[in-house]
């Protein structure tokens, strides 16, 4: 069982094109307010397909247990590719 | 407030949704078009070719508003640049060509000014189109209707519809909705990257590059684009290689055999999608909800183009709707399967023997051998006398 995982779009080089919600197998509306796969939530799957079909390589991933909502701003999220 | 009623809302204004909702309008409903954007086509993520067959088999008549250059034919390359040019000026010199009487094969369009266009023509139609507008969600409703909920410019309103058609492209939510398995498997979904360049020259011709040196899993292309522009492109499966596209678009254009052509190209734009050389999706349809276009999969599995199949898919949904609408069927799912019955009666079914073709060929494990096959597949599919012109 993998462990949830957050999504990060370097959205300087994400070009819009759909491909990551595309190939999700998440329910309807894990979705972003710019038509890539959700950020703002963890994803439970964690099959990074998404990472791995992006043409520009600009998703990113971190574990969401490495995230601590009482310390936000105490330090960064670990990030971590699909090959960590 | 009393809520709105429709006999069909049509989610996505690309070319199946236009042309579906258009048709079902002629057929006398009552439609609403809906699409989330504000400005259609936009960001392109489709290299915009499509057959005048095509067009003309949808009522849309080609127009110096969408067409951005005329297409005559096919250059297809192997690996090495080893060509076969299918050039159908020289087969059919008397019905192709650009003097009076001669036509183009097909057409490079702009998507943008060409989905606004479908879009016109489904509003001229009778359609009721709503822009910015987003699809929420539906629900089955007692006596064969439907809500669906939408939100316009913030403002969250709801509407009743005999049938909700899902035309929201290959990230369809819509499908989802209704529990549909609309995602496609990395294996099969082809990562798209395309340039639009200055300083590229072309000759009418749609350019195909095969091998997997350059596209693993896909190809590469060169396109007219009109105005001396031209498209530099290529779509590549992830499981295939360790690189992205935009690595292996650097590749090909620095490396290739074409790296003097390309050699004083300039980018003008920077463009990409997902191109699914899949199947098309086995269950198209679900209780007052069906998919039409890029949603549903119907997209050619060897080539990736998916216009001239989405207005055809389009028209067969529009005329099935205003059928059953009219007659008072209950749209539930028994019932609007026979909207996918006739849609693989008229196309889907040569789609499914591509996918076979196609699905042989990448299954082959030697890349020499499979290199060829698809050389030589492309070369027979794009030739005057291939089975498979119609779609």
């Amino acid at each position: 069982m993998k462990p949830p995982v957050i999504f990060q779009i370097g959205w300087n080089a994400c070009i819009n094109c759909g491909a990551c919600v595309a190939v999700c197998p998440q329910e309807a509306g894990f979705i972003s307010d710019f038509d890539t796969i959700a950020v703002n939530r963890p994803c439970d799957i964690a099959c990074m397909v998404c990472e791995d079909i992006c043409p520009v390589s600009t998703i990113t991933h971190y574990i969401e247990s490495a995230f601590d909502n009482s310390n936000f701003g105490a330090f960064s999220p670990k990030f971590y590719n699909h090959d960590n | 407030m009393v809520t709105p009623k429709y006999d069909v809302v049509v989610i996505g204004s690309g070319p199946a949704g236009a042309t579906t909702a258009r048709i079902a309008a002629e057929q006398g409903l009552l439609v609403l078009l809906c699409d989330k954007k504000q400005e259609l086509g936009a960001p392109i993520q489709c290299s915009g070719a499509v057959s005048r067959h095509g067009l003309e088999s949808a009522g849309v008549v080609p127009s110096d508003e969408f067409v951005l250059e005329a297409i005559y034919g096919f250059g297809v390359y192997n690996g090495a640049g080893e060509s076969t040019i299918l050039d159908y000026r020289q087969f059919k010199p008397d019905e192709y060509g650009e003097g009076e009487g001669r036509k183009p094969l097909g057409y490079v369009v702009d998507r943008r000014r060409f989905d606004r266009c479908l879009m016109t023509m489904a509003e001229r139609a009778g359609v009721n189109v709503m822009l910015k507008t987003e699809a929420l969600g539906y629900q089955p409703l007692p006596y064969g209707i439907c809500e669906v909920r939408l939100l316009h410019f913030n403002e969250e309103i709801k509407v009743h519809a005999r049938v909700v058609v899902g035309a929201d492209g290959l990230q369809s939510q819509v499908g989802k909705w209704a529990g549909l398995r609309t995602q496609i498997k990395l294996t099969e979904l082809a990562s798209c990257l395309q340039f639009v360049v200055d300083k590229v020259e072309t000759s009418g011709l749609l350019e195909i590059v095969t091998g997997h040196r350059w596209a693993p899993g896909g190809y590469a292309w060169v396109f007219p684009k009109g105005h001396g522009y031209a498209e530099i492109g290529l779509g590549v499966i992830r499981t295939m290689t360790a690189m992205n596209a935009r690595q292996h678009l650097d590749v090909f254009i620095k490396q290739s055999f074409f790296r003097e052509r390309f050699s004083d190209s300039r980018i003008l734009e920077i463009q990409g999608g997902g191109v699914p050389l899949a199947a098309p999706l086995k269950t198209q349809y679900a209780d007052n909800l069906l998919l039409v276009g890029d949603a549903a999969r119907h997209v050619n599995p060897i080539t990736g183009g998916g216009i001239h199949t989405a207005l055809s898919g389009g028209v067969i949904a529009g005329i099935f709707l205003g059928s059953i609408i009219k007659a008072g069927i209950e749209p539930n799912k028994m019932n609007l399967k026979k909207y996918q019955d006739l849609w693989l009666e008229e196309m889907g079914n040569k789609m499914w023997q591509l996918y076979g073709v196609k699905k042989h060929i990448f299954a082959t494990k030697d890349i020499v051998q499979r290199d060829d096959m698809l050389y030589r597949t492309m070369s027979d599919y794009f030739s005057p006398y291939s089975e498979y012109k119609k779609i």
